[in-house]
């Protein structure tokens, strides 16, 4: 499935309104803020149709999956926006995770625990928030807010990193290291960025990760970067890859980050991550560009090549690089 | 005291789904007790009329089965000693309720996120590694160093 959907769905009380766009969405946050009850109505909404007395506008079917036969439900449906609540037993299973990729259909799961075993974005977990004003408009806002796809970074203050934590361990370390110097590691996998951190005896620590991906880690490490006593300011472009294509050293390859979820299926990709990178590889093909994630060719590292990715990282990270750079002199 | 579980099987006694329990277990006096009172007020914003009828600024008047799923956990801790509950059912805003009702007898409970208790010292028992902990930063280093979310 691709597409971006717009979800209303309201009765007399409440109006509920969120959009999807990748394969799986997540929504958390406080409590009563209206999570069980916009189940509650797609379900109402599902078995009764307009006799339910709710109003759902939406491209695609909505569902709701329970406990109950959900492997087989699941195994029927295609095209749908499928929801499932915390209480559903087999989220977290292994069985779950390999009915999601591959599937044709997206997902809303409403949920705390991460969800360590799916590849979720950052930028797709929801809270439900009331419209000011209005107790009856509930909309779905991002809870994690970024600017410049920074976290934990004012837009007044600065960082200047004593260490660099890349989750990337091959081709994006590769990049990182020559941009930023020996100050620069790898943590080698996104499980291990937490441990990282809490080891970390430095006081500001830059940690960039794949946000595409990141999704099952971001709560712990944002609550872990508010209790801890050092800076920790977080970087998460949606991948290392989609840098590169941004950089558009090959002709016009941003344009595929600008609507990714009109390319990247479901059914191939269980992440943008996996999409960028899929798309990259195909479009280097037998250049001299040809990408691989092991390995950055030198290609990328030459001088034009190099400060094509570098003005795709935001000014703030640019600016940290030049006071390391002076420093080094 | 707080004892919380991180993880996936805290024991036999344990319930996965508060919400659907509360549902068919709750008792009258549980939903109109002061304390009961103070916690819908404070995480529903809703005021309880009597046992089978609570007002909420957002659904109308409403039965206790729809309450919010992290209010009902509230209650089940409060009134059910032989259960451990997840409190993933609970958002951050029931954080201070559950050391609350710690206060006042031993809870445990199960968690599969990191739930913030705020920056005020307080005392939690961790089961999984039989540590105590005082701030955040203890917590966060506890289940950090012993992977205890890490299926």
């Amino acid at each position: 499935m691709t597409g971006k959907y717009d979800i209303e769905i309201y009765n007399k009380r409440v109006h509920y309104h969120l959009t999807v766009k990748r394969n799986i969405t997540v929504i958390q946050g406080d409590s009563a803020t209206g999570k069980t009850e916009l189940l509650r109505m797609i379900s109402d909404y599902e078995n009764n149709g307009i006799s339910s007395g709710i109003t759902e506008i939406c491209e695609k079917r909505c569902v709701v999956i329970e406990n109950a036969s959900w492997k087989e439900r699941l195994a029927t449906l295609q095209q749908c926006i499928i929801f499932i609540d915390e209480g559903a037993l087999f989220l977290r299973s292994k069985e779950f995770t390999k009915m999601v990729k591959g599937s044709d259909n997206y997902f809303v799961l409403v949920t705390r625990d991460s969800l360590e075993h799916l590849p979720y974005s950052i930028e797709e977990i929801y809270g439900m928030r009331q419209e000011r004003d209005s107790q009856k408009y509930q909309n779905a806002r991002r809870i994690y807010n970024e600017t410049y796809q920074l976290y934990n970074l004012q837009a007044n203050e600065d960082i200047h990193p004593d260490l660099i934590i890349t989750e990337d361990s091959n081709s994006g370390y590769e990049f990182y290291h020559k941009l930023f110097g020996e100050t620069c590691c790898s943590a080698e996998g996104k499980s291990n960025i937490l441990s990282y951190l809490q080891k970390s005896h430095e006081k500001e620590i830059l940690a960039i990760v794949d946000g595409a991906a990141f999704g099952p880690e971001m709560q712990h490490v944002m609550q872990y970067i508010r209790d801890s006593r050092n800076k920790i300011v977080l970087y998460a472009p949606e991948s290392f890859e989609y840098l590169l294509l941004r950089a558009n050293i090959i002709d016009r390859t941003s344009e595929a980050t600008e609507k990714t979820y009109e390319l990247a299926d479901s059914r191939e990709y269980f992440s943008w991550e996996e999409f960028y990178t899929a798309y990259l590889i195909e479009q280097t093909r037998n250049t001299i560009y040809e990408y691989s994630k092991k390995k950055l060719k030198d290609t990328y590292l030459t001088a034009g090549n190099f400060r094509k990715i570098v003005s795709q990282l935001p000014e703030k990270i640019k600016l940290a690089l030049m006071v390391n750079q002076k420093q080094q002199l | 005291m707080l004892k919380i579980f991180f993880g996936d099987n805290p024991g036999g006694n344990y319930i996965f789904n508060p919400d659907v329990f509360f549902n068919n277990t709750y008792e009258d006096e549980w939903i109109t007790s002061e304390t009961s009172r103070k916690m819908i007020k404070d995480i529903d914003g809703s005021e309880v009329k009597g046992p089978c009828m609570i007002d909420s600024p957002f659904l109308g008047p409403i039965p206790p089965e729809r309450l919010s799923g992290g209010v009902k956990t509230l209650i089940l801790m409060q009134n059910d000693p032989d259960h451990i509950f997840n409190a993933s059912a609970c958002g951050n805003n029931c954080a201070q309720w559950i050391l609350r009702l710690a206060e006042q007898k031993d809870i445990t409970i199960r968690l599969g996120y990191i739930m913030d208790f705020g920056k005020q010292p307080f005392d939690i028992y961790i089961v999984n590694t039989g540590k105590t902990v005082h701030t955040m930063l203890e917590l966060d280093d506890e289940i950090i160093v012993n992977r205890l979310l890490r299926g």
